[in-house]
């Protein structure tokens, strides 16, 4: 399958008092075209900074240090911003958590919507309005005829981000990225909107990276599933191999340390040790090390690769074996 | 089982800008000695409030609310200040709710100081416990907050309301801002302490799987008025509520074997039926077709000992 | 996420300030009073860096001894501006309600008047000194301080710590001085900055169109009221005093601005 998006030895940094620290750590990975990737982590982990690199995002003081994007068949981090600027919204979109930071909270969101679809198409006024009521419309927004002459204060929070899936897609992008686009909403209108996202994917064929700390969200909306660790990607594989049979003793952990309605009440959850380590205070060898229950010498003395392993990656040296043994606490 | 707080039917209006808002609308509950009960709610069903009006933070404009005994409205401000010994809250920001300019010795001995207890050397001795028992050392006592992680803060945060040995602990959305593996750890040392101590808990939160986790009763809040209350069970594998039934399927879990749920038309964002007798009627799929939900005033059905619910319509369980 | 070293120019440039007016009476080369006819209206030379004035009396000692004046007023002023400020700000911002309202409205009544019309009616009526001045400058300034007190406070009243705190049976004068004060503390020092840049500013205008400190004493808008009738004969008159109170209110004001910009990073990479 083509890939829409292909990212290789991605490596940002920022300064700390140590000097300059790593904060996502060579990453690699591509979406095939039509295809939802999860991308699952815990605050620091790198997972919004990867997303922000897709989008060119990246301002000073983090800085992008050595990686190649590539959308489509472009590199993106080689050409220039004003090259890029064209690639915004009409192949790469990106949605955030706060809609209120892509809106104009002062012009009313048809102004805003129209503005959007003239900026990558051409067509005049009223075409543009006409085709605004329709991405409202497609977006589920009731009475979008009427709704279009709304202020962005007059909608709730759910609405917002259907406004704003309907300007990120205007351009009819093949890529969408989703930063926590879920994460400030309520668990029904979370519902409503992830629900939007899979349909308008399903129908147009789009490329969805959607980053959530959630792993219930990531679990429900996408194919495949990547996980992040202190600015590495530990693990990769699809929904069934990651939620049920996950390699990585993190991707594990992080599993049985969910609290949802189906766990068992009667016993203390089964907690990582620990937090996170700070990006200049990253352990020697594997990132996880200090806090992984299966660690041995060599853990702590060489930086595991992301490997095939059980038809999936995982970056891990004991992965195989752990596989076949079964983590077991 | 003894109530160490009852909340008896409460209600707290807002003058907002459509109108007045109803935060709390007649609503009614108690805390049992030693356990926990849990209001969850989506924004904006008013948990908040109830939390607010429960530590006389905020007063409500009808109900009463009693305490160990005392009825809140009518404490003189310094009889209330005294009864602040026996609740004491923990809040969501594990940074905003400490003091960034004081250290962490500061802020969990500020309880002891504002009631007088113990001279300095004491004090430390005891803020040096209460480090430990929420899993901190010593060492973190000069430390001040922006030095701290958030499950960090958030522990500092706990060991402060367990400085005075309260009786009682709210818990408003305590654990909301953490991430999913220092979030198992801090409920489960919530838990722990709660056992040790006796504590009794209210539980404000939006997250069903902690409700379920930490709560022996839950009370489900929308618009103000509590829907559906009973315990674990009644709620998770009973419900009854249409609400309650439409909050567990939008969950998303992290299985994938869980069959992806039947989802609700993307098309359907109701508008609020403001005066619908049943404020879910318009989001409802039974309720919308009904007339009595629309117009006949609800009454708190008693299902059983321990479930009850406000709806004309119930779900059926065989 | 910046790192700023701890140094301040501003800082150490108010600080030499400071010094150098403290220390007039070691640092000046002349008796700034003394009479010397043979020298008027000399202008910068070796003998008398800044120049002399129409009576021979050397400028540099002038300029470093009505520094002393001026200073003195200004920080007498800005500390009376700020007590006077914070309290009335405090009040408003704890007690809400009618106090408030009224509180506040008197605050823009206050600053509704004309700043030198007021001064001159003050002035006039009991007189220039370096007790009224302070006084009249300092009532001057402090309503927008009130403002900021008040506005600081009623946004850390509505924050969790003092949710936390008030739940915890913190009584309110303790949540006040022990909580909220240090708080606000770098926001009234930003203000106390602007304040001290403010009353340089003011104590000069006065003095210059006549309010200020009386002859044969001399503060630095004296000096140019002095200086600005002979300005396209001799320069210097008014250029010396000029640049002093031009560098005392640029270093103030930038020390504010940083102190500002330091907290506002800080708060942000919380």
């Amino acid at each position: 399958m083509k890939n829409a998006l292909i990212v290789n030895n991605l490596t940002l940094s920022v300064p700390s008092s140590k000097g300059r620290v790593t904060v996502v750590d060579d990453v690699s990975f591509d979406i095939p075209a039509g295809t939802k990737v999860g991308l699952v982590g815990e605050s620091g982990s790198g997972k919004s900074l990867t997303a922000y690199s897709l989008m060119r995002l990246i301002k000073d003081p983090v800085r992008i240090d050595k990686g190649e994007i590539y959308i489509g068949d472009r590199e993106i981090l080689g050409m220039s911003m004003k090259e890029f600027r064209h690639m915004r919204g009409n192949d790469i979109s990106m949605i955030y958590q706060d809609p209120m930071s892509a809106l104009n909270p002062i012009m009313r969101i048809g102004a805003q919507i129209i503005e959007s679809i003239q900026l990558h198409s051409d067509v005049n006024h009223s075409q543009a309005r006409k085709l605004a009521i329709e991405h409202l419309a497609s977006v589920g927004i009731p009475e979008p005829d009427r709704r279009i002459d709304s202020y962005p204060f007059e909608m709730s929070g759910g609405m917002l981000q259907r406004v704003v899936i309907a300007i990120a897609l205007s351009g009819e992008p093949k890529v969408l990225i989703a930063d926590e686009a879920t994460t400030a909403l309520d668990v029904t209108t979370q519902d409503r909107v992830l629900t939007l996202i899979d349909k308008l994917a399903a129908e147009r064929g789009l490329s969805v990276l959607l980053i959530t700390h959630d792993l219930g969200v990531a679990a429900q909306f996408s194919d495949e599933i990547m996980v992040m660790y202190a600015g590495k990607l530990v693990e990769r594989g699809s929904v069934n191999q990651i939620f049920s049979n996950p390699v990585h003793p993190y991707t594990k952990a992080l599993l049985d340390s969910r609290c949802d309605y189906t766990i068992d009440v009667t016993k203390p959850i089964n907690s990582i040790a620990g937090q996170p380590p700070r990006p200049d205070n990253r352990p020697e060898g594997c990132v996880f090390s200090p806090r992984c229950e299966h660690v041995q010498l060599q853990c702590r003395e060489g930086v595991p690769p992301l490997i095939s392993v059980q038809d999936r990656l995982a970056a891990c040296f004991r992965a195989d074996e752990l596989f076949h043994v079964g983590m077991v606490h | 089982m003894t109530s160490v707080a009852t909340v008896t039917n409460v209600s707290r209006t807002f003058k907002g800008k459509t109108g007045v808002v109803h935060a709390l609308d007649n609503v009614s509950f108690d805390l049992k000695q030693g356990h926990t009960l849990a209001l969850v709610g989506e924004s904006g069903s008013g948990k908040t409030t109830a939390a607010r009006v429960l530590l006389g933070l905020d007063t409500p404009n009808s109900g009463s609310i009693e305490i160990l005994g005392k009825t809140l409205g009518s404490l003189k401000h310094e009889e209330l200040r005294l009864l602040r010994r026996e609740i004491q809250v923990v809040q969501q920001d594990p940074f905003s709710q400490l003091n960034r300019r004081h250290s962490v010795e500061r802020i969990i001995s500020a309880p002891l100081i504002a009631f007088g207890i113990g001279d300095k050397g004491s004090r430390r001795e005891q803020v040096i416990e209460l480090l430990k028992s929420v899993g901190l050392e010593k060492e973190h006592l000069r430390r001040r907050p922006h030095e701290l992680s958030g499950g960090q803060c958030q522990r500092v945060a706990i060991a402060r309301a367990l400085a005075l040995d309260p009786k009682i602990v709210v818990l408003d959305e305590a654990v909301s801002a953490l991430d999913v593996s220092v979030r198992a750890q801090v409920l489960n040392l919530l838990r722990r302490i709660q056992e040790e101590r006796g504590l009794t808990y209210l539980f404000i939160t939006h997250d069903l799987g902690v409700a379920h986790y930490m709560a022996d009763e839950i009370a489900v809040m929308f618009r103000g008025r509590i829907v559906e209350r009973g315990n674990r069970d009644d709620v998770f594998n009973k419900s009854r509520h249409h609400y309650t039934v439409g909050l567990l399927s939008s969950v998303p879990l992290a299985t994938p074997s869980a069959t992806k749920r039947s989802r609700e038309q993307v098309q359907s964002l109701p508008s609020p039926g403001v005066n619908d007798a049943c404020l879910y009627r318009s989001r409802c799929s039974v309720g919308l077709g009904r007339e009595d939900c629309k117009s006949v005033p609800l009454q708190i059905t008693q299902g059983s000992e321990t479930h009850s619910w406000l709806c004309h319509s119930p779900v059926e369980h065989r | 996420m910046k790192f700023k070293s701890r140094f301040s120019f501003s800082g150490f440039l108010i600080l030499l300030i400071l010094g150098i007016c403290l220390a007039a009476p070691i640092l000046s080369p002349y008796d700034p009073n003394a009479i010397g006819v043979a020298d008027s209206f000399s202008g910068p030379t070796g003998k008398h860096w800044f120049g002399a004035d129409d009576l021979g009396r050397d400028l540099l000692s002038r300029i470093l001894y009505g520094g002393r004046i001026t200073i003195l007023i200004a920080m007498s002023a800005t500390l009376i501006a700020l007590i006077i400020g914070t309290l009335w700000g405090l009040t408003a911002g704890v007690r809400r309600g009618w106090v408030d309202e009224f509180l506040m409205r008197t605050a823009d009544a206050t600053m509704a008047i004309p700043q030198i019309l007021f001064a001159l009616v003050c002035i006039s009526a009991v007189g220039a000194s370096v007790i009224s001045l302070p006084i009249v400058v300092g009532i001057l300034l402090s309503p927008t301080t009130a403002r900021m007190a008040r506005s600081a406070v009623v946004t850390e009243l509505s924050s969790d710590y003092v949710v936390a705190a008030i739940a915890s049976g913190t009584k309110r004068s303790r949540l006040i001085i022990s909580e909220v004060m240090p708080n606000i503390a770098p926001q009234l020092l930003v203000q106390l900055s602007i304040n001290a840049a403010a009353a340089v500013m003011l104590e000069a205008t006065l003095s210059f169109i006549g309010l200020g400190i009386q002859p044969p004493n001399a503060s630095w808008g004296t000096l140019m009221l002095q200086g600005y009738a002979k300005i396209w004969n001799t320069y210097w008159f008014v250029f010396f005093p000029a640049m002093a109170v031009t560098i005392t209110i640029l270093a103030f004001n930038a020390y504010g601005e940083r102190i500002r910009v330091t907290m506002d990073s800080r708060r942000s990479s919380i």
